[in-house]
């Protein structure tokens, strides 16, 4: 049974309302105090990771925990601004605590080394939101399923090059509100053989297709496309890409080739934009404040625009 | 073949490491864009900032901390964003864009500038700049959840000034003076009260009750006597706030009764405005001090400034505050004037005080000095998260012009009033016929259409 114990309402020092002045008057004190009472977990340091880790640090959570198994690499060093560029080699989630730590000295700020993987249920149940970035799909899904039964907010991001998108599986066991979240694995496996479902193909953002391309690159290659290997990764894409749709039964020219050049490694203004959306919409859900994005966000950094969708069981 | 760094096209990213920009304002906006620029690749940043570190920045404005308030905000964007690109060539002012020293000559040395500002003086200086240099300039701005880019380039798209901006909101100055209904005419009132008294006295933020309200006359004829009467009534109009202010000392119980009480007393003589309307109710300084004698006011918990005080509190605050300011006044000498400003404590506290003093004779309830703030100092609400977004959307078309595809540029807005779209493409409008003047002409620096819209 999930804990129902009241949490103690947090006190916001005068130094927290200096420091915070700005944002209280938008939010309001009493979104600040919940925000001021929530934990939260970050896996996945990349560029994304640092944004989202960033935007939450700013907001004045009670703790942000990183974890991240992955080493600092160059390509590191160009995607994120946590990391120092003497840390080659190191823990990056370790790497980029210090910084992350003097952003808002605060908020109490952890760094794990481990694989997600391997860390058991427990761990993740201690948090009020879980937020997945770099994560494989059989990750989040476990890790989904897992957190929302017990009303902890479930949010997965990631940007590929030029693109980018976010997941949200806010769905409470409580739900008090009309609209109703599902889980991702619902979400991913819409059946795109009903009537219902081709008939909406038309509005739907290809984004989601190209979604399902990314995150089977990653289960294959235990990787995400990597520009050293531009040759072969794209011969891949495109194969990936064929194999993807074909067993979603949608049409094969639902996506170009030509979004396989602009997949690669994470761009900085695109995991700016993704980061902003994904920060706000978790301080969102954490103060209780605003409605939320339903369930996906997908942004085209290539054409600039930036759209929410639904996916689930009909 | 296509060869990458990064995300990024080879000869993309050649011409980033080779091109030089400007960045306008190390903010809100501006140290996100200075972060998004180094990590996309761009080697030679310029950055300018005429302000200093404020902790409320630190919510925000990442590249700062608190050991950093009061140093300069360009200065110390540039040593932070060194740190994490050792190899970025950054030059920071600390200075105004708008001194001369940065003309027309110092803009074309940028293939590309981008504003990062919070003012429209400075937007409107930098848009004739790049007009007049010819050089692509990307506007942006943020408030609260909403953000919007604009890309601008002469001879392609309007220029910043190009449409009338709306200007900031006034009213009627018998509003003011005389029959208040709203919380925020009496903190206009209390800030001509502080310009009055401690400023630099401006005819056009009067506080004295106006006789010559066409309201308060019952017909045309006694509004004309109204008026010839103020000006022999001495007691009102001939002696100035201020020079009465200085006869009495700045004595803060004198300036209590004659505001708060004999002022009102006044304007109840005015009957007609009070037909319709609530009556106003004097105050007595006396009478509120024997009262609060027996009722003391108990401090609330919580936050000082989310608190609201009883009436003896403002009364208090209203005399200390005063007092304060009075003893500003001396020090600077003769002749001296004080300038308001939301951040110096007496000046707020003054306008507190004076703004719920008023709002409770006006039976409006009072409100926080936090609530006041935002109202008295024209706060905008500010977060982390929209100007992430912001600068990320003025990287990626940065990067539009610099590959030469400007026809591909549009306008970009953050909000949620094209939802399920949150983040929006508006197609540009083409330059008016009559307004190409403007970016022709190497002398003409705005637009014609500017000199119809003062």
């Amino acid at each position: 049974m999930i804990d129902m114990i009241e949490k103690e309402e947090p006190i916001i020092s005068e130094e927290e309302a200096a420091q915070y002045d700005r944002q209280i008057r938008l939010w309001g004190l009493d979104a600040q105090k919940r925000l001021r009472g929530s934990r939260v977990l970050l896996v996945g340091l990349g560029g994304l990771g640092a944004e989202v880790a960033k935007n939450l640090i700013l907001a004045g959570v009670k703790g942000l925990t990183l974890l991240d198994h992955e080493q600092v690499t160059e390509e590191s060093c160009r995607a994120q601004f946590l990391v120092p560029v003497t840390a080659r080699g190191q823990n990056r989630a370790q790497a980029s605590l210090e910084r992350a730590q003097y952003l808002n000295p605060m908020v109490e700020v952890r760094a794990y080394p481990d694989r997600p993987e391997d860390k058991p249920d427990d761990f993740f149940l201690q948090f009020d939101a879980v937020c997945l970035t770099g994560c494989s799909r059989d990750l989040m899904v476990r890790v989904d399923q897992l957190c929302s039964q017990r009303n902890i907010k479930v949010f997965c991001g990631d940007v590929y090059g030029y693109y980018g998108y976010m997941f949200s599986d806010l769905a409470s066991i409580n739900p008090t509100t009309t609209a109703s979240f599902c889980s991702l694995k619902e979400a991913l496996e819409v059946d795109w053989t009903s009537e219902k479902a081709k008939a909406s193909l038309k509005r739907t953002p290809v984004d989601y297709f190209l979604l399902h391309v990314l995150l089977k690159f990653r289960t294959d290659k235990g990787r995400d496309p990597d520009p050293q290997s531009f040759a072969e990764d794209s011969q891949l894409l495109r194969q990936i890409r064929d194999d993807v749709l074909e067993s979603l039964a949608v049409s094969g020219d639902l996506l170009s080739d030509d979004f396989v050049s602009y997949c690669f490694s994470e761009m900085s203004p695109v995991c700016a934009v993704v980061g902003g959306v994904l920060g706000q919409e978790v301080v969102k859900a954490l103060s209780q404040r605003d409605a939320p994005h339903r369930n996906f966000f997908f942004f085209d950094g290539r054409k600039g625009n930036g759209v929410v969708d639904y996916f689930g069981p009909n | 073949m296509v060869q990458l760094v990064g995300s990024l096209r080879k000869e993309l990213a050649d011409s980033l490491s080779s091109c030089r920009v400007l960045v306008v304002g190390a903010g809100g906006i501006g140290c996100e864009l200075l972060k998004n620029l180094v990590l996309t690749g761009f080697k030679n940043i310029e950055v300018i900032d005429l302000d200093t570190i404020d902790v409320s920045n630190l919510n925000r404005q990442f590249l700062f901390q608190k050991k950093h308030v009061g140093k300069s905000k360009a200065q110390v964007a540039k040593e932070s964003a060194l740190q994490f690109c050792p190899t970025a060539n950054i030059t920071a002012y600390h200075d105004s864009i708008m001194n001369p020293d940065y003309n027309v000559e110092f803009f074309r040395n940028f293939m590309l500038v981008m504003n990062a500002l919070d003012n429209r003086a400075a937007r409107n200086h930098v848009n004739r700049m790049c007009l007049a240099a010819d050089i692509p300039l990307i506007e942006s701005g943020t408030a609260g959840y909403l953000g919007q880019v604009t890309v601008i380039k002469k001879g392609l798209t309007e220029c910043y000034e190009c449409q009338p901006k709306p200007s900031q909101k006034t009213f009627p100055g018998c509003t003011i003076r005389n029959t208040p209904s709203e919380p925020i005419h009496c903190i206009v009132w209390a800030k001509y009260l502080f310009n009055q008294l401690f400023g630099e006295e401006d005819a056009d933020q009067e506080v004295s009750p106006d006789t010559a309200d066409p309201e308060a006359a019952w017909n045309p004829e006694e509004a004309a006597a109204r008026a010839t009467a103020s000006e022999k009534d001495g007691d009102i109009k001939r002696v100035s706030t201020k020079e009465w202010a200085r006869s009495t000392g700045y004595d803060s119980i004198k300036l209590f009764n004659k505001l708060f009480k004999d002022d009102i007393m006044y304007l109840l003589t005015m009957d007609k405005l009070w037909k319709k309307r609530k009556a106003p109710l004097p105050l007595d300084w006396q009478q509120l001090e024997n009262h609060a004698l027996f009722n003391e006011d108990s401090p609330g918990s919580g936050l000082k400034d989310q608190q609201v005080l009883g009436i003896w509190g403002y009364c208090k605050l209203f005399q200390h505050s005063v007092e304060t300011l009075r003893s500003q006044l001396e020090q600077k000498g003769d002749g001296a004037e004080l300038v308001w400003d939301k951040d110096d404590p007496p000046a707020m506290d003054f306008v507190t005080a004076a703004a719920n003093l008023r709002m409770h004779i006006f039976s409006m309830n009072m409100k926080s000095r936090f609530d006041i703030k935002s109202m008295a100092g024209n706060i905008i609400p500010a977060i982390a998260t929209t100007n992430a977004v912001i600068a990320g959307l003025i990287v990626l078309e940065g990067l539009k012009i610099l590959s030469g595809e400007l026809e591909s540029c549009r306008s970009v807005s953050s909000s949620t009033a094209n939802y399920p779209e949150v983040i929006s493409l508006v197609t540009y409008e083409e330059p008016y016929d009559e307004l190409e003047e403007c970016q022709r002409s190497p002398d003409y620096f705005f637009c014609t259409v500017f000199d119809t819209f003062p």
